[in-house]
């Protein structure tokens, strides 16, 4: 805001809207032109809610840095819109050229606001009450009394009742006090704003320190906190990532519980993840038992472990005609559904003389007929089975990098049942199939699950999050002080008569009677002020404090 | 249900189907008592309109105090003193009587959907905010409290209809479109931060609703003031109405309150997803509108400090805000894909 605000309080001149003068044309003019209106609190309105506005597509889009796979799906299925969207930035609004400016805008219009009120402020806080206005009677609120001393006598008894209600006094000249408390509001108030930069400061010190990765870990393995080693990793522009901290993790056992009693969506909903772990923060250290469970992540090397997922993984033998091993392993799928009917693929490239894969479910709960397809009808190990089909060929075109889920098909070809029908493996653990034509043998031995870690490290949360605490501390400081000017005016009494006031002293008149008038003005709401004004007068005249006043109609939270 | 089967489901910690079946017949007499309640408020209103017509020469003069402060801000000092026309006491005794029955009963009903809550809570052995429904009901339950708070304080008879319509609605909308059977919650909700995070979110929409439903009357009587009756024949309630500048004032001091509890609800909402995702903030589309409703009250709080704005375009902006909120319960919860599915749905 302009000093407007703060400077016409009292004098009762309503403040115009920023002046739409004509700049001139001077590169400093228009200069000062765009900062002055780039700070006006219009601007800062508005935003405000180009903010809000802004950051609603992203919660209707799928964005890219949530969920890529969505993004592609959403591609695919608007061959049209998607690719206008997508130049627009809707699939990655919090980071689109757009959505920064606007808050880019607002934070120099913030820090631009900050810096002349704080400076006001400041002046403020160490300048005194202003004078007194002459007719206190046209003030909002205002009281009389009737003082049994003389006016010095009056206003000393003024000054200490102010002072005693923790007011900063001050005459300006013999006949009034001004006093005035609540300067709390505005430090609250730029409080608030600053806490708000520092919140800024906070979120992009996470963006720039931070790291995160991402690992599947199966029972029974042991993960090592190098780069290479993540599934996927995401760091801030000044993290080194060969310098991770080298911790390892073994996850011993994953516990999980599903709903089996309620109805409805919530059978077979989630109820309990424990993973049992084995831990070293170094290579060396003595390991140590850790629970990670969800909600409650364990610190490793300063980078906090999350359990995020979790899935299964078949245990598959592959073996050849001669039954000699090439592949045997847990292999991850992944859950498609609440009832965890997973997906994934199993590489061969040992097999001979072309590459073998398998591709298909994993089923915990398989439902028996496949009415609907390969199906999972509950979460848990009830009646797991894996479903897969076979391939041969090339699996890795080009040697590029390829998902682990699915196979890549450009170079493979699915492999028949003898008879030329397709071929579909349905397996429960401890069967096995013999693949047709000498191809060798897969054996489902049985099933692992593995629990998807997170690690990641963000050291601007501590700042982020002290500063959201002041931004609340600031609120609540300007909600509560009410910001008030009170003036206490004498004049020689008594009320009797201008005669008399003209000759304190005349006959049958007390010489120290004095006529105090007490005047208040809030600047924001304030239901107490009349209150405040009359209890000051009546403690002045010796008369008994009144009751609050009658028949209230606002509210008292303004 | 025996003690000893109390006791059971106690030690358990599994969902009592008996307990949430008397949440439930507790939740239906509420509705029914509501009902009444909003009947009577209706009439209420109705019976205000003569005793304004009767009363109309009585109260028309509204003391305009030279302006003295700045007039630069809705807080106008000018207005803080001029007496309101405190109507309700002009009000004919069967008026009166009709109001008295109706916060009677609105009285009544919240008891019972307290009852509810808590025999829900009982039910499942948690907070009883886990999932659309049990949030509904309880956020329907802070509008309510807050309203009766309030009303007996600043005799705000004449906005229960505007409370309790809504609150009806909510309870309605949750047992048709949102019922959840009690159970367990599933694993990420799971945590002190939900009890915390989700109860002071619960209160600030209860204080929204309340605000709202005091901007739509505050937008109302504006108008009226603006546009008085030509013949006192026609008055109605909102003659009797305390002015407008004091409806917006009682509205920005509640908004106000529940901006404060909706900024510590999106910072507890941000501790939890460090604890439970490792992010304090995903974009997530629950956290996109948390934060959009934060930025459009801060919009309205920044509109009424604004020099030159009408504290009518501000109330605008609040009731935008108001939607937001019932979007980011009732839109977002159904419809959008994230990691916030406690929808229960
Ligand atoms: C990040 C953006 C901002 C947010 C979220 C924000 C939020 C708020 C909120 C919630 C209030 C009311 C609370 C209180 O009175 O303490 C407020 C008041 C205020 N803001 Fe901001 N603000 C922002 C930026 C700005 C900017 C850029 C300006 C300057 C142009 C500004 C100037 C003010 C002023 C002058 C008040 C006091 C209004 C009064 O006297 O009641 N704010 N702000």
């Amino acid at each position: 805001m302009g000093a407007g605000l703060f400077d016409l309080w009292i004098r009762g001149v309503a403040v115009s809207a920023p002046e739409a003068t004509l700049p001139r044309l001077s590169p400093l003019g228009w200069g000062r032109w765009a900062w002055r209106n780039l700070t006006s609190m219009r601007t800062a309105l508005f935003l405000l809610l180009l903010l809000s506005i802004g950051a609603v597509p992203g919660s209707i889009f799928p964005q890219r840095s949530i969920d890529p796979g969505r993004v592609a799906d959403y591609l695919a299925a608007n061959p049209r819109t998607g690719p206008w969207l997508d130049r627009f930035g809707f699939f990655e609004v919090y980071a689109s050229p757009w959505f920064s400016a606007i808050y880019l805008l607002l934070v120099i219009s913030l820090i631009g606001c900050i810096i002349p009120r704080t400076r006001l402020h400041w002046h403020a806080l160490r300048s005194q009450p202003p004078r007194a206005p002459a007719r206190l009677e046209r003030l909002g609120a205002h009281a009389t009394a009737e003082y049994a001393g003389s006016p010095a006598e009056a206003l000393a008894a003024a000054r200490a009742l102010l002072r005693g209600k923790r007011y900063r006094v001050h005459a300006h000249d013999d006949s009034s006090v001004s006093a005035e408390s609540g300067y709390l509001r505005e430090t609250g108030n730029l409080v608030f704003h600053v806490a708000m930069c520092i919140v800024i400061i906070g979120v992009a010190a996470g963006h720039v320190f931070g790291w995160r990765g991402d690992v599947i870990v199966t029972e029974g393995q042991t993960f090592a906190s190098v780069f290479p080693q993540y599934d996927t990793f995401r760091a801030g522009t000044a993290v080194d990532a060969n310098t991770l901290p080298p911790f390892s993790i073994r996850l011993d056992k994953l516990d999980v519980t599903f709903e089996r009693k309620a109805g409805g969506a919530q059978f077979g909903a989630p109820r309990g993840f424990i993973a049992e772990t084995t831990t070293t923060e170094r290579p060396g250290d003595r390991p140590r038992n850790q629970i990670v469970t969800v909600n409650e992540p364990i610190t490793l090397g300063g980078a906090d472990v999350f359990l995020l997922g979790n899935g299964y993984a078949p245990i598959v033998t592959v073996t050849d005609a001669g039954g000699k091993v090439l592949y045997k392993g847990a292999t991850p799928f992944l859950a498609q559904d609440n009832f965890y009917t997973s997906v994934g693929a199993i590489k061969v490239p040992s097999a001979a003389p072309k590459q073998l894969g398998f591709s298909g479910f994993f089923l915990p709960t398989a439902e028996p007929t496949y009415a609907n397809g390969p199906r999972s009808v509950f979460p848990d190990l009830d009646n797991p089975e894996i479903a897969v089909s076979v391939w041969e060929g090339n699996l890795f075109p080009g040697g590029r990098p390829q998902s682990v889920y699915t196979l890549n098909t450009a170079e493979l070809v699915e492999v028949p049942r003898a008879d030329g029908k397709p071929l579909a493996i349905r397996l429960k653990p401890g069967q096995s199939y013999e693949l047709p034509g000498g191809r060798g043998t897969i054996a489902f031995d049985g099933v692992a699950r593995f629990a998807g870690f997170s690690v990641r490290t963000d050291p601007g949360k501590g700042l982020t999050l002290a500063a959201a605490l002041l931004t609340i501390a600031g609120l609540v400081a300007s909600l509560i002080v009410r910001r008030r000017r009170i003036f206490v005016r004498v004049a020689p009494g008594p009320l009797a008569g201008e005669d008399a006031a003209r000759q304190p002293g005349a006959p049958g008149i007390p010489a120290s009677a004095t006529l105090v008038t007490v005047g208040g003005l809030a600047k924001n709401a304030d239901p107490g002020l009349a209150g405040f004004v009359d209890e000051l007068a009546a403690a002045l005249a010796g008369r008994p404090t009144s009751a609050a006043p009658a028949a209230r109609t606002e509210t008292d939270v303004t | 249900m025996t003690s000893s089967a109390a006791l059971a489901s106690l030690v358990s910690a599994a969902a009592s189907p008996t307990m949430a079946s008397w949440s439930n017949l507790a939740l239906y007499s509420a509705m029914a008592v509501y009902t009444i309640a909003m009947l009577l408020f209706a009439s209420y209103l109705a019976a205000l309109g003569p005793a304004a017509a009767a009363a109309s020469k009585a109260t028309a003069k509204v003391t305009e105090l030279v302006a003295v402060g700045g007039g630069a801000s809705a807080d106008d000092p000018s207005t803080q003193v001029a007496p309101d026309v405190d109507d309700t006491s002009e009000a004919s005794p069967r008026a009166r009587k009709l109001a008295g029955s109706a916060l009677s009963m609105t009285w009544l009903a919240t008891a019972l959907l307290a009852a509810s809550v808590v025999l829900r809570g009982l039910a499942v052995m948690r907070a009883p905010w886990g999932n659309m429904f049990e949030f509904a009901n309880a956020g329907a339950l802070a509008a309510a409290v807050a309203y009766l708070v309030l009303a007996r304080r600043n005799r705000w008879e004449w906005l229960g209809i505007f409370v309790v319509g809504p609150v009806l609605l909510t309870l309605g909308l949750a047992l048709l479109a949102f019922y959840t059977e009690a159970a367990e919650l599933m694993p990420a909700l799971k945590s002190v931060w939900l009890v915390i995070h989700v109860i002071v979110a619960i209160l600030a929409v209860g204080l929204f609703t309340v605000a709202f439903a005091l901007g739509v009357v505050y937008l109302l009587k504006s108008h009226r003031e603006a546009n008085p009756p030509a013949n006192s024949a026609k008055r109605n309630f909102l003659d009797t109405l305390p002015r407008a500048a004091t409806l917006e004032r009682a509205a920005y001091g509640i908004n106000m309150i529940g901006f404060i509890l909706w900024t510590f609800t999106l910072v507890a909402g941000a501790i939890w997803a460090q604890k439970a995702w490792g992010s304090y903030w995903t974009w997530d589309p629950k956290e996109v509108w948390t934060f959009v409703v934060w930025v459009v009250y801060a919009a309205y709080m920044h509109a009424r400090a604004t020099a030159g704005w009408e504290p009518r375009k501000a109330m605008w902006i609040a009731i935008a805000a108001f939607v937001s909120v019932i979007i980011n319960f009732a839109v977002v919860n159904v419809f959008f894909v994230g990691q916030h599915s406690y929808s229960g749905l």
